[in-house]
Order: structure tokens, then C-alpha cells, then sequence
């Protein structure tokens, strides 16, 4: 519950603040949401399967984010940044996926 | 991430595993860990707390940021386009009213070479004679058009759209070969789409568009000939003709002529001589 309110909390300050992101910074914003999204369902779904930890939790959503903007910065500098976004957004994707359907298992047990 | 001993570095099956199981192993591990050694303590416990809470604000925080940023993008791409097309537009008007302001510079000049020549009917109508050839002049009189366009574009069979990739498009060469043919069959001013051709005037390409002395023309292109009355008989014989024809056969590019009994073509801008002196000259 608390997780949940916290994640709100995030949402709306988020639009009433209206943070400006530095130019610098914004390629890497959309990679970085999905990177979060893996850290908040693998999250919630160790939280179903009853393994969460705070403290990996954690771990996993900074480590997400920053290897994420970070592949995406040599990509650019390598002149495939588009590659290996879309590398990248794979294999996040994927796991996103898995961990939706084991969250959808546990909800619906189906 | 702790691994078991022994364990590889990466597993061979590392893509499957990925597939297989998504869930970070950490999870399984301090799951693990915590059965071993028992409870944290109390302390360690409302710091995690903390730390999670923390961390799923900055989450949400991410996913607005994101969403604003996203929305904010959009009008600023439409923005960019509608600056560029106003700068096309300002551009073309520019050089539409430079156009027009040689036009009123012509007929000054016209005007003051009427009155530097006191009015001597004869000497004025060959100046009016040998501007009219050089294209220096607006002309009128009988003619041909000849009309070229690209062929439709083709339908994409997956889209039932037309496709804007692959269009037959007449080109530079074509729009030459027309023009020499009308010169040859006995033309005496021609113009494309409106841009009187002289004797520096270049057709040439350029990107995607047709340069005609450096303006762009665009299909459907209408070259116009002032000249005998058999001009679009003899045209029709020349070789241009023939293989324009057969251009428009097999890849199906728009090509038509008409006899006119009147056509008016415009004076080219003129060209200003630099570097060439006229031979023999007063000067």
C-alpha cells in the first residue's frame, strides 16, 4: 500500500513540479522508463512470490537505469545508438513480459 | 548477484534462461540468505523501508517526467515544419517580388532607350528585334506545348495507398531533349513553365526538383514554343518525340503536344555580362 502510494506521490509531483530534464539528458528518458518498469515488475512480482528485498530492489532499478542510459550513450557514440536501444528495449522488454504473465499467474492463478 | 560455486560465468543457455525466468536471481538469493541468518534487525529493516519508498517515488517521478517531456515534443517537431515551410514561403516571395522588380527595371530601360535613341523608329525596333531573340523580351505569337508529367504514383498493395518511394519521374534529360527538339523543328522563343529559356539558361537537376535557370519546376511541365505553323508536325518527327513517347509508353509518364494560335512568353531575367565585352562596341 505504501509502495503504491509512494509511486503516486512520484507521479504527481512529477506534474505539478514540472521538472525541466536537461537537453543532454533526454535521449536517455525513454530508456530509462523502461528500465524502471523492469526494477517495479520484477519488484512487484518477487513481492507475490514472497522473495522481495528491499535492498535488491533498490539495486536493480539504479543498476537498471544507469546501464541502460549507459549502453545507449556508447551506442551513440558509436553511431548505433538506434541498435542497441532497440537491444536494449528487447531484452527488457522480455523480462518484462515474463514477469507480467508470473504476476498474472499469481492474480488470476491462470 | 551472487552465484553459485562452480557456476559459469555466463551460461551457454544465457538467451533461454532469460526467457525462462526472468526474475533477477538476487531476489531468490537474498530470499535465501534472509531463511539462513534469520530476520534483519529492526533498524536495518525501516531503512529498506525508506530506501524502497524513496526509490518507487523516483519511479513514478521518471514515468511523469517522461510522459510531460513526451507530450512537450510533439508540438515542437510540428513547430519546426511549419518554421521551415514559412521560410520556403517568405523565400519564394522574395525572389517573386525581386522577379517583379526587374520586370519594372526592364521597362525603365526599355523607356530610357526610347529616349537615348530620339525616337528613331528604326533603330528602336531592331533593339525590340534582337531583344525579343536573345529572350530578353516578352514575345508572343503562334506555337506549340508540349506537355511532360511523372507518371501516377503506383498503389502499395499493402497500404491500397499511393506510394510516394518509387515514381517515374521525368528528368532533366527529357526536358532537354524537348527543348532541343523545338529548337530544332524551327522554335524561335521557348519557355518552361513560364521561365523563358535564353542563350546561359541551364536545365539541369538537382535533388528531386528540375532546375530551369536556377528556379525549380515541378510536374506537370508545359514547354512552350513559339514557331512555324508545322512546329508540332516537324516535333512530332524528331527523335526527342520518339523516345519520349516511348517513355510515356512503357513507364507511363504523362506526354501530350498542342498547337496553339496564340502564346505569350515571358523575358528571362537578364544576364548580366561580367567578363564578355560586345566586339566592336562604342565603348
Amino acid at each position: 500500500m505504501i509502495a503504491f502510494l509512494a509511486l503516486v506521490a512520484g507521479v504527481v509531483a512529477g506534474l505539478l513540479l514540472e521538472p525541466t530534464v536537461p537537453l543532454a539528458l533526454q535521449p536517455y528518458l525513454p530508456i530509462a522508463v523502461v528500465a524502471a518498469l523492469d526494477a517495479v515488475f520484477g519488484g512487484v512480482r518477487a513481492k507475490l512470490d514472497g522473495v522481495f528485498d528491499d535492498k535488491q530492489f533498490v539495486v536493480s532499478f539504479v543498476s537498471n537505469v544507469l546501464v541502460a542510459a549507459f549502453i545507449v550513450y556508447l551506442g551513440d557514440q558509436l553511431g548505433v545508438g538506434g541498435q542497441l536501444s532497440t537491444g536494449v528495449v528487447v531484452v527488457l522488454g522480455v523480462r518484462i513480459f515474463g514477469n507480467v504473465a508470473a504476476i498474472r499467474r499469481h492474480i488470476f492463478r491462470a | 548477484m551472487t552465484r553459485a560455486r562452480g557456476e559459469p560465468w555466463l551460461a551457454p543457455d544465457f538467451l533461454l534462461e532469460l526467457f525462462r525466468n526472468p526474475l533477477d536471481p538476487g531476489y531468490a538469493d537474498a530470499a535465501a540468505a534472509r531463511a539462513e541468518r534469520g530476520p534483519k534487525p529492526r533498524w536495518r529493516r525501516t531503512g529498506a523501508l525508506v530506501l524502497r519508498t524513496l526509490t518507487l517515488v523516483l519511479v513514478g517521478l521518471l514515468l511523469a517526467v517522461a510522459y510531460r517531456e513526451a507530450v512537450a515534443a510533439e508540438p515542437e517537431r510540428s513547430r519546426a515544419h511549419a518554421g521551415l515551410v514559412d521560410e520556403v514561403k517568405t523565400g519564394q516571395q522574395r525572389t517573386d517580388d525581386l522577379q517583379q522588380r526587374t520586370e519594372d527595371l526592364r521597362n525603365q530601360v526599355t523607356a530610357a532607350q526610347q529616349a537615348a535613341l530620339g525616337g528613331s523608329a528604326e533603330e528602336l525596333a531592331r533593339v525590340r528585334e534582337q531583344q525579343a531573340a536573345a529572350g530578353l523580351a516578352a514575345v508572343s505569337g503562334p506555337g506549340t506545348v508540349v506537355r511532360l508529367s511523372d507518371a501516377p504514383a503506383p498503389i502499395d498493395p499493402a497500404t491500397g495507398r499511393p506510394s510516394t518511394a518509387e515514381v517515374n519521374r521525368v528528368l532533366d534529360v527529357d526536358l532537354q531533349a524537348v527543348v532541343n527538339g523545338l529548337w530544332a523543328s524551327g522554335a524561335e522563343a521557348i519557355a518552361v513553365n513560364g521561365q523563358r529559356l535564353t542563350s546561359t539558361t541551364t536545365i539541369r537537376v538537382a535533388g528531386n526538383a528540375i532546375l530551369v535557370d536556377f528556379r525549380p519546376v515541378t510536374s506537370p511541365y508545359e514547354v512552350s514554343a513559339i514557331g512555324p505553323d508545322d512546329l508540332e508536325r516537324t516535333f512530332r518527327r524528331t527523335a526527342a518525340s520518339a523516345s519520349l513517347a516511348d517513355l510515356a509508353n512503357r513507364y507511363g509518364l504523362g506526354y501530350s503536344t498542342r498547337t496553339e494560335t496564340s502564346l505569350t512568353l515571358p523575358a528571362a531575367p537578364g544576364p548580366s555580362l561580367r567578363y564578355a565585352h560586345p566586339v566592336g562596341g562604342t565603348k
